[in-house]
């Protein structure tokens, strides 16, 4: 064997174990989501509501018991609604906040969450309330899961909207998929290297971000 | 170039591909992060892996339109199968703990790529069947929950991880008594391991068929390597490595049985099973691939082992006690929680 089939090989072979793909999404979720204002002008909490993909809708509803056929009623999907109200505990409700630079704490949803099920998509709707209503110049939402078994994408429609509001700015990062091009060159980057002039993380995050004067 | 230098040069550039290797299977493996860092950003995901998340997400998207149009226009169906394979070939490259237990298997076991890829396609195949299995019986016959499917998976997956520790175990027990005792320069005469040398020859003989490697390096270490008489019972290969497939094979992937839920939610339960049978058939490809480029590594490590007995073939040693310990992390990881392969959330 010549030493340069060899060099090709150990390339090949370090290709093919350096370059797994992190990332494993089987869940789909399209948001909306409304940030919660009290009179004071305080953000007291977001609501959610999450629209989960056709295939991953159709499995969460399997065997759901209901009167209808392909049809759920509120009441029909409760204790659905419950086992992903407490599953989703465990990911901190994949919502995470920042008010002027500082984590700020969320607790458990409200007792009102409800899933409801149109045109074959499951929707989960919830609020979260912070622990302690924020007040901050700049106030820094972002929503995604860290292992990406669930991928979050704002709608495209009105994804985020300011309830009871005063004049703040509303900033929403929108997610976008990866051009052709983009996906390219980012192909072309050696697996050994880090990628640094591509943050994948930055460009594609679900980021709302408030300020307020 | 003379033979001596050639060999410490082999040296250096196969120890960082070892090192490389058993990095990167590592990183393949806990492509779901460990623990999970509460608020931790999203891993940045860059290069090949980029490209490979998008192609997969890409593919499973399209399936359930396909799925939809199959309903109505039979000929989709065939779309379905492309798209399937795709994803098929597509996902195995991403993070998944079974193309590393296999590669990790195969090199630890020195074992041929042929095997490897029987081993990859058996997995496959088992995983398919077993998808089918729990969707057909759960959903199809018993009209159950996503919630009783996701705990029959549960159940799998600790008999599978479980199955992954032992079979580690017992590869470190042997390869890492071999490499132990070679690193504390014990001399591998007949007089000691007289009785294994027997089992060699019916080892080396059997492997000879199919790689040359072998026979290089079972000249090199001298007839006298001392893994369990079980071990060496050349035709019993297919055995030995029956476990490995049925660890590896028994849990199945969440994609598929949320297609074949989707599929069968569409009336299409077959259909959906088809594409599951093709997504393994995807699958098994990409993990052969890998499978024979670590024994290719392997072999590597055994010619070099030829060239240079002592040094060489402590590497060869380690390479495989290195793969061994891998194994058993890799189960140990998954067993305890700590290493998510795949979950279905809040269900």
């Amino acid at each position: 064997m010549t030493a340069s089939l060899r060099i090709l090989l150990i390339a090949l072979t370090t290709l093919a174990f350096a370059a797994p793909a992190r990332a494993h999404p089987h869940v789909w979720v399209t948001m909306h989501s409304e940030l919660i204002y009290a009179p004071d002008g305080t953000i007291t909490g977001v609501r959610h509501h999450w629209a989960f993909d056709d295939m991953f809708s159709a499995f969460a509803t399997q065997g759901l018991e209901s009167k209808e056929k392909d049809k759920f009623t509120r009441e029909e999907l409760e204790p659905l609604a419950k086992v992903n109200i407490e599953s989703l505990k465990e990911y901190d409700y994949f919502t995470y906040a920042t008010a002027d630079g500082v984590k700020t704490p969320m607790t458990e949803p409200l007792p009102d969450y409800w899933l409801d099920y149109k045109d074959s998509v499951l929707t989960l709707n919830f609020t979260l309330p912070f622990k302690t209503p924020v007040k901050s110049k700049e106030l820094k939402l972002e929503i995604y899961d860290p292992t990406i078994f669930v991928d979050f994408a704002f709608a495209k429609d009105k994804p985020v909207q300011l309830v009871g509001a005063p004049a703040c700015k509303l900033d929403v990062a929108l997610p976008r998929e990866m051009t052709y091009a983009e996906g390219k060159a980012l192909s072309n980057i050696p697996a050994d290297q880090q990628n640094t002039t591509m943050a994948w993380g930055a460009q594609f995050a679900n980021k709302i971000l408030v300020h307020c004067p | 170039m003379t033979s001596g230098r050639y060999s410490t040069l082999a040296q250096g550039a196969l120890f960082i591909l070892g090192m490389l290797l058993v990095l990167g299977v590592i990183d393949a493996a806990l492509a779901q992060p460990f623990g999970m860092t509460r608020g931790a950003p999203p891993p940045e995901i860059g290069g090949f892996t980029g490209w490979i998340f998008a192609k997969q997400a890409e593919f499973y998207r399209m399936m359930s339109g396909t799925i939809r149009a199959a309903k109505a226009d039979g000929s989709a169906a065939y779309t379905l199968m492309g798209i399937s394979f795709l994803y098929g070939i597509f996902h195995a490259a991403g993070p998944g703990h079974g193309k590393a237990v296999i590669s990790s298997y195969l090199v630890a076991n020195n074992e041929t790529w042929r095997r490897g890829v029987v081993l990859s396609f058996a997995s496959a195949l088992l995983q398919a069947v077993v998808a089918i299995a729990i969707v057909g019986i759960a959903a199809v016959l018993l009209n159950a929950t996503a919630k009783t499917m996701g705990n029959a998976v549960r159940v799998i997956e600790i008999v599978s991880y479980a199955m992954i520790v032992l079979i580690g175990l017992r590869l470190l027990w042997v390869k890492g008594r071999a490499f132990v005792s070679l690193l504390r320069g014990e001399k591998h005469d007949h007089h000691a391991h007289d009785h294994h040398h027997d089992h060699g020859h019916a080892h080396d003989h059997d492997h000879g068929h199919d790689d040359h490697h072998d026979e290089d390096e079972a000249a090199a270490w001298g007839h006298a390597h001392a893994p369990e008489p079980s071990e060496l019972a050349g035709r019993d290969w297919w055995k030995r490595g029956l476990s490995a497939i049925v660890a590896v094979g028994l849990r199945p992937c969440s994609g598929a049985i949320i297609v074949l839920v989707f599929a069968l939610a569409q009336g299409l339960f077959w259909i959906g099973a088809a594409s599951t049978f093709v997504m393994g058939l995807g699958t098994a490809i990409t993990v052969s691939i890998i499978a024979t480029l670590a024994v290719v590594a392997r072999g590597l490590a055994g010619r070099l082992a030829k060239a240079k007995p002592g040094a060489g073939m402590l590497l060869l040693r380690g390479f495989e006690t290195a793969a061994a310990l891998l194994i058993v992390a890799f189960g140990a990881l998954l067993l305890t929680g700590y290493m998510v392969s795949e979950r279905l959330v809040g269900i």
